[in-house]
């Protein structure tokens, strides 16, 4: 590895930058938007470690994020917890239920893996829809905010902070065994274990650590935006998730992250033309899928760097090859 | 505790394997002394591929038993085959496409913790010396032709020193000049005392490599010993080609 700095650690870099100046220079609506994208970039992060590197494509990540949310505003308003507690209570809860997801889904990959995450997802979904005594249902859980005031800009900073210590945890997870690990599941568990490597081990591993990222995003929209909804779950906010990490880049951490802000602004910029403002976050999807397969930010990366494309993400449907046919 | 050298090294017993009521390996047993090479050969569907995945632990017998050196592995999982010693190539390479040529040699020196990322370094990089793959490290592993990626596997494969390995079909589809890479690399580790089991159609090439053959045929072991006994047994020649004239054809 080069020990002079590549052209998009400096890009990296200056983003960190204008995001921390960027209240001093914008409105208190652009402000609530930044917030709001914090949480977007935590989920979208922490979906392309586990779509993008460990290959596990799970429709259950807004599910984790709705726990999170839930799970400490309930743990506060109905049993009386203080914060401090609810929090890492909520986070272990969110801990062992990504080791059973983890657990549950160890035979599946592909498109079946994502209808069972799917399936898992709707039906928390409607449970949180269903205990009305406990959640209020569709009617929204009121829970009370973090600071005091009515400015965003603590949150804002609380959310570019979360983000930041999420990006650097996960790197720091990528940079050990484990993210070799991962990326050689995701390009084919039976050659992995051939190779040695305790998949579901290491499948536990990837579920739980974005299971608890999810959960924090979650814990930090709940007490930002005062309400929290059984459509959090819903699965265009699944897809929102999935169009930002595939738009950033998929196998990119900060890629994510640059999808999600980007998704998100460029949702808001557009939000006089309604409807058609997806249709048009669709068509960008299509082209980035077509021009620029890894996404977004490994392109801008690759020019700034002068380094060869990496090839296109894996199809997240694959073959079981000679093992589906034994001789 | 170490096989006394009489005693064989590796050795599976009435090994049977069923899907869905079909018998992939209706009985299977054999016996390998340490630092052996044997050829495993079989028409289409014989069970050579199922028999492999079984040793190697992808697939858990229905019955039966495998020991490698004086120890039971039935029941473990496939990672602790290739941790026990169990090293394999697939008939088609599943290799880690979108990783470098190192990266794939990494992962397997990686999964013994004690191994730090620089001893798996210099491993890997004895083994891409091994099978003359210097200039090639940092090539994406989808990159390589059929043959480098069947020689990349075996490589991936030596990684973990296994005390057994298992070569499925490593000259199918190769070019010549690399088969006689391929043939060469085999002799050479055979030279160097790993146990060896070589599943092939290209006898030529097995012949060319192992003394002792074992044939299969419908999900049975139906000749096992020295290979030109075995090649000419009426019994083989029926199962393996239908007809000797065939057989001497092929051979």
């Amino acid at each position: 590895m080069s020990s002079h700095i590549k052209g998009s650690q400096v890009l990296q870099a200056l983003l960190l930058l204008v995001a921390v100046a960027a209240p001093a220079l914008i409105g208190p609506y652009w402000i609530h938007v930044g917030a709001l994208a914090w949480y977007y970039a935590l989920l979208a992060a922490s979906w392309a470690l586990l779509a993008g590197y460990a290959g596990q494509f799970s429709f259950a990540h807004v599910a984790f994020a709705a726990l999170g949310g839930y799970g400490s505003a309930l743990l506060t308003l109905r049993l009386g917890l203080p914060l401090a507690l609810a929090i890492p209570l909520t986070l272990l809860i969110a801990m062992v239920l990504g080791a059973l997801m983890g657990a549950l889904v160890l035979r599946l990959s592909g498109p079946y893996l994502a209808l069972f995450t799917l399936a898992i997802a709707e039906i928390f979904r409607l449970v949180l829809v269903a205990e009305e005594d406990i959640t209020r249902g569709s009617l929204g859980l009121q829970v009370p905010g973090l600071f005091s005031g009515g400015s965003d800009v603590p949150y804002y900073y609380l959310g570019l902070g979360l983000v930041v210590l999420a990006l650097l945890a996960m790197n720091g997870l990528l940079m050990t065994r484990i993210g070799l690990f991962l990326r050689a599941i995701r390009e084919d568990e039976h050659a992995a274990q051939a190779s040695g490597v305790n998949t579901t081990l290491h499948k536990i591993i990837v579920f739980v650590a974005t299971s608890v990222i999810a959960a924090v995003a979650g814990i930090y929209y709940g007490h930002f935006i005062g309400i929290l909804s059984p459509n959090m779950v819903i699965l265009p906010e699944m897809g929102l998730v999935i169009a930002m990490a595939v738009i950033g880049g998929i196998e990119s951490l900060p890629g994510a992250v640059i999808g999600a802000v980007v998704v998100y602004a460029l949702s808001e910029i557009l939000r006089d033309y309604g409807e058609w403002r997806f249709v048009l976050l669709g068509l960008a999807l299509i082209l980035v899928q077509r021009f620029a397969q890894n996404g977004l930010f490994p392109f801008i990366e690759r020019i700034l760097d002068r380094r060869p494309a990496a090839p296109p993400p894996a199809s997240p449907v694959r073959g079981e090859g000679e093992y589906a046919n034994p001789s | 505790m170490p096989t006394p050298p009489e005693a064989p090294y590796f050795a599976a017993s009435m090994l049977q394997k069923h899907f869905g009521g079909i018998a992939a390996v209706a009985e299977f047993s054999a016996e390998l002394r340490r630092g052996e090479i044997v050829g495993l050969i079989g028409p289409n569907g014989s069970g050579k591929t199922t028999t492999i995945n079984l040793v190697a632990g992808a697939f858990r017998p229905d019955t039966g038993s495998i020991t490698l050196d004086g120890r039971d592995i039935v029941g473990m999982p496939a990672y602790a085959f290739a941790r026990a010693g169990v090293g394999r190539t697939f008939q088609v390479p599943r290799l880690f496409r979108r990783m470098t040529v190192i990266e794939n040699l990494m992962v397997p020196a990686l999964t013994a913790m004690r191994t730090s990322r620089r001893q798996a370094e210099a491993r890997a990089r004895e083994i891409l010396a091994f099978v003359r793959f210097e200039h090639l490290a940092d090539a994406y592993a989808r990159t390589l032709s059929g043959g480098q990626q069947k020689l990349l596997e075996l490589g991936r494969a030596l990684m973990l020193r296994p005390s057994l390995l298992l070569l499925d079909e490593p000259f199918a589809g190769v070019h010549p000049r690399l088969l006689e890479q391929i043939v060469e690399h085999i002799r050479t580790l055979s030279a160097d005392g790993y146990t060896i089991v070589l599943v092939d159609h290209n006898l030529d090439a097995v012949r060319a490599v192992v003394r002792r053959t074992l044939v299969m045929a419908r999900g049975r072991k139906i000749a096992d010993g020295p290979s030109e006994e075995v090649l000419q047994d009426p019994e083989v020649i029926r199962a393996y080609t239908g007809t000797r004239k065939a057989m001497e054809g092929r051979a």
